[in-house]
């Protein structure tokens, strides 16, 4: 993981009131996803209206999952387009479908570096980067390795 | 088969005008896209008074911290017809992706219904003078970019390198491959004079050496942000006949989305593969032509890996087989499916679709010249990914 005093310029989250819990959670380092409260179904990230069941009080509740996932995709960032990335660079972004429910994506930095053997269907669990103080965003670290 | 599209051969397009298409333009975006109009209006046999229609997307497509300032970095329909002192029965903008057949798709309808007789359909390409084109500096995420930007996922390389990488990775196919493409993009541009890579084509030596920037996305795999205008005159078959250049009619049009909600700029492949199926399957049924009929394809190829994919949702080649099938000759003009003969974008610069709509227009109005191929009948005009853009079929004769 990161020292924090050398991301000082990384986009800090912002948290609203359909994220704060995710936020909350991950400043714990905990995965924390959207359930909706009325087919009990996961989203990410999450919006005003369950995908899934189209309930538009969908009562999302932040519950901690189960991070470990499998590589759909991967990339090399060699130059990024944030300023705050320059010092990281290279760094991978991982594509990874999430074991708790099908085709449940997200897209994390992976934490073994840039130099390791990737491919899809490899298995991947969820880390955290902390960004700030309080301030934490989930990657992903090889199974094998962790 | 019946096309489900009423309108089928209603419009044509009679006009066009393209500026030289550079780095910087000497002249603010909105000169250049006023001097680019009245050059369409005059080459359509037209003058401003005929005018009552304007469409565009005046989009710019970066995602750096610059400015949409109407006039200097975008120029909207109505900026346009305000400056030209028109006031137009039908002005709108569109608001989607596929910004080129989503304002052909409004022309259309409005003169297809006689909500205007001869319309301006441009688009305004600003590469911004200061700062990286998709240079962003934020230091807060809020919104949809909380998701995405704090673990630095963020703008289009990374969006188009993870669909790319999965297609590498599914099918067995090396980067190296779409030399082939790059090779063919700028041939065909540096035989076009407006082209900012005019008398500069590249071997595929200079494909593979050239900088990696998000795996599997080099810099060359982008088109180049440039400041370019086009600009079009569309208006009903039956005022065509009376104007000087041969019409080029809309045969069908036809848009797709994915089905799902995803995270800002994630486009798994088989959600960009998914919806172009049924692109191109809405295609057919619009215009009531098999896409097989097709002689002058026109693939979208702002990033590079569209090709491949444009390639395989069209049927071009089977799903899984473009890398080899570009390799093998199969997209070379001489000989092969001349999917790039107008150079794309990657062989003109970030013109956003534009190449692709223009290349149909002057085949089929027999106006390419040294380019003309020897079969220009239909033409299917290409943008963005398949799963966000949309493509618009022409012929050159009514159908």
């Amino acid at each position: 993981m990161s020292d924090v005093s050398e991301v000082a310029g990384k986009p800090i989250p912002v948290p609203d009131a359909q994220s704060a819990g995710y936020w909350t959670a991950a400043a714990e380092h905990v995965l924390a996803l959207a359930r909706c409260g009325r087919c009990d179904r996961f989203t990410h990230p999450p919006g005003v209206v369950c995908p899934h069941c189209l309930s538009t009080d969908p009562a999302f509740v932040f519950v901690p999952v189960d991070g470990r996932g499998t590589v759909r995709s991967w990339t090399v960032v060699r130059d990024s387009f944030l300023p705050g990335f320059a010092a990281d660079v290279p760094f991978v972004l991982v594509d990874v479908e999430l074991d708790v429910q099908a085709d449940l994506r997200l897209v994390g930095r992976l934490a073994d570096g840039p130099d390791a053997p990737l491919h899809q269907g490899d298995r991947v669990v969820t880390v955290f980067d902390d960004l700030a103080p309080g301030v934490a965003v989930p990657a992903f670290a090889l199974e094998a390795a962790s | 088969m019946t096309p489900r599209f009423s309108a089928r051969s209603q419009v044509a397009i009679v006009g066009y005008a393209q500026s030289p298409i550079v780095r910087h333009a000497a002249v603010p975006l909105g000169a250049l896209a006023l001097d680019t109009a009245l050059a369409a209006i005059a080459d359509a046999g037209l003058t401003k008074d005929d005018i009552d229609g304007f469409t565009t997307g005046s989009l710019l497509p970066t995602s750096g911290s610059h400015a949409s300032v109407d006039g200097v970095s975008i120029v909207t329909a109505n900026w346009l017809a305000e400056q030209l002192g028109i006031n137009p029965r039908f002005c709108a903008g569109f608001q989607g992706f596929g910004q080129i057949p989503g304002s052909v798709t409004m022309a259309v309808n409005a003169l297809a219904t006689g909500a205007a007789d001869y319309v301006v359909l441009h688009r305004a390409l600003h590469n911004p003078p200061k700062g990286r084109y998709h240079g962003n500096p934020m230091t807060h995420a809020p919104g949809a970019m909380q998701w995405t930007a704090p673990q630095g996922y963020f703008g289009p390389l990374t969006m188009i390198a993870l669909p790319y990488n999965e297609y590498l990775q599914r099918y067995h196919a090396s980067r190296d491959a779409m030399a082939a493409v790059l090779v063919e993009a700028r041939a065909n541009g540096s035989r076009i004079p407006w082209s900012y890579w005019h008398e500069r084509p590249i071997t595929a030596q200079d494909y593979l050496d050239a900088r990696v920037i998000a795996d599997p996305i080099g810099v060359l795999d982008c088109d180049i942000p440039v400041d370019g205008v086009a600009a079009f005159i569309l208006t009903r078959a039956d005022r065509a006949r009376d104007l000087p250049n041969r019409p080029v009619y809309v045969a069908g049009y036809a848009m797709g989305s994915p089905r799902r909600p995803r995270l800002p700029v994630h486009w798994p492949l088989d959600d960009i593969m998914e919806a172009g199926f049924e692109v191109a399957r809405r295609l057919e049924e619009a215009s009531g032509l098999s896409l097989r009929e097709v002689d002058v394809p026109q693939l979208y190829d702002g990033f590079s890996p569209f090709v491949y994919f444009w390639l395989e949702a069209l049927g071009i080649c089977p799903v899984g087989e473009a890398h080899r099938f570009v390799q093998d000759g199969g997209i070379r003009t001489d000989g092969g499916v001349p999917i790039l003969s107008g150079g794309g974008a990657l062989g003109n610069g970030r013109m956003h679709g534009v190449p692709q709509m223009l290349e149909c227009y002057l085949q089929l109005a027999q106006r390419a010249g040294e380019r003309q191929l020897p079969s220009a009948s239909i033409g299917l005009a290409c943008h963005s990914s398949p799963h966000f853009g949309g493509a618009v079929m022409y012929s050159a004769e009514p159908l």
